[in-house]
């Protein structure tokens, strides 16, 4: 299969969750050929799991007054803290036909190129299932999915060099409703890249697209003027609006 | 009246049940870092939920929300059932 990887383009966070619902869309239709986009944002951002409440998760007064937008995703999963630069976040949008059906198989494959890259450069890491990127000391990242009839977007977010300290004061990451002590402990451990690899940002993303090209055919892109416009649109209409992201 | 129930499922997803009603469970709402496909039946667990008198029983609760046409994806029908009923009680 050929993929077209496109590492450009800086959005805010609502174009960034806009441009995944029209990318799955498109390559769903057939309009836009299997892609792997590298995210580049503008501000830090909380991107919310589709089924989480906005309140259970986010200091929302916290985050309000340092200017930090939560933006609801489309895929389930968990609440994050991301700050431009300091996280790796990729998405690949492919022909459901080129994914296992097997969600739990899935999550595995399709973080593989990432995981391959991270150990060519030095760093233990590792599948966990469902959906973690693992190290011995904690958690690198965490993967989420949105399968549609004919088409599977899957996005992932690693910490490169996150502010731990700054995610556990936007983040509610409630003790009362976790009653497993030791998930407990894992979900606070975050594993960063950069504490492990003496590797720059640009080349563990570089490592990443060598890695990829043992998997796919890849040839380098960039998203079309109007599959940037319909985010744009999206955004406001929906991924920008509280209506969506306070939904719950 | 407004009551929750969570279930953190071992290796899996937390699950929040929040519950409104007396007598019978009159709105439901499921929230969590769940995944669920397709995304739209979340409407459909809760409404699954919803009817049921308090004192429900387990089984009934997992047999309504089995009825559901979705895959549940890091929980499965007798956790959301575990949550209600933690709600309830």
């Amino acid at each position: 299969m050929r993929v077209r990887v496109v590492d450009s383009g800086t959005y805010s966070e609502p174009v960034q969750q806009a441009l995944e619902r029209v990318l799955v869309d498109r390559v769903a239709a057939g309009e836009v050929e299997p892609t792997l986009r590298f995210w580049y944002r503008e501000t830090p951002a909380v991107p919310l799991g589709r089924f989480q409440a906005y309140d259970d998760e986010v200091e929302a007064d916290y985050a309000d007054e340092r200017g930090i937008d939560v933006v609801r995703r489309i895929t389930g999963g968990g609440a994050m803290y991301v700050e431009p630069g300091s996280v790796i976040t990729y998405s690949l949008y492919l022909p459901r036909s080129a994914v296992s059906d097997d969600v739990e198989a899935s999550y595995a494959e399709l973080d593989q190129f990432a995981i391959d890259a991270l150990r060519d450069l030095g760093l233990d890491a590792s599948h966990e299932p469902l959906n973690d990127i693992a190290h011995p000391d904690g958690k690198i990242g965490g993967a989420a999915q949105l399968r549609t009839d004919d088409a599977v977007l899957h996005h992932t977010t690693m910490s490169y060099r996150l502010d731990t300290a700054e995610m556990l004061r936007v983040l509610r990451i409630g003790e009362e409703k976790v009653s497993d002590k030791a998930i407990q402990s894992a979900e606070k451990r975050v594993a960063r890249i950069s504490d492990h690899v003496d590797a720059s940002r640009r080349e563990v993303v570089d490592a990443m697209i060598e890695a990829v090209g043992d998997r796919y055919e890849t040839f380098e892109g960039e998203l079309s003027a109007a599959v940037l416009a319909d985010a744009r649109e999206l955004a406001a209409e929906r991924f920008a609006t509280d209506e969506w992201n306070r939904k719950l | 009246m407004k009551r929750t129930g969570t279930v953190k499922v071992p290796d899996g997803k937390l699950v929040e049940v929040t519950l409104t009603g007396d007598e019978r469970i009159e709105s439901a709402r499921v929230t969590g870092d769940f995944f669920l496909e397709p995304p739209a039946a979340r409407a459909d667990l809760e409404a699954a939920i919803e009817g049921h008198p308090v004192a429900v029983d387990r089984e009934t609760l997992v047999e309504a929300i089995e009825t559901v046409d979705a895959r549940l994806i890091g929980f499965d029908a007798g956790d959301l059932a575990d949550a209600t009923l933690e709600a309830v009680r």
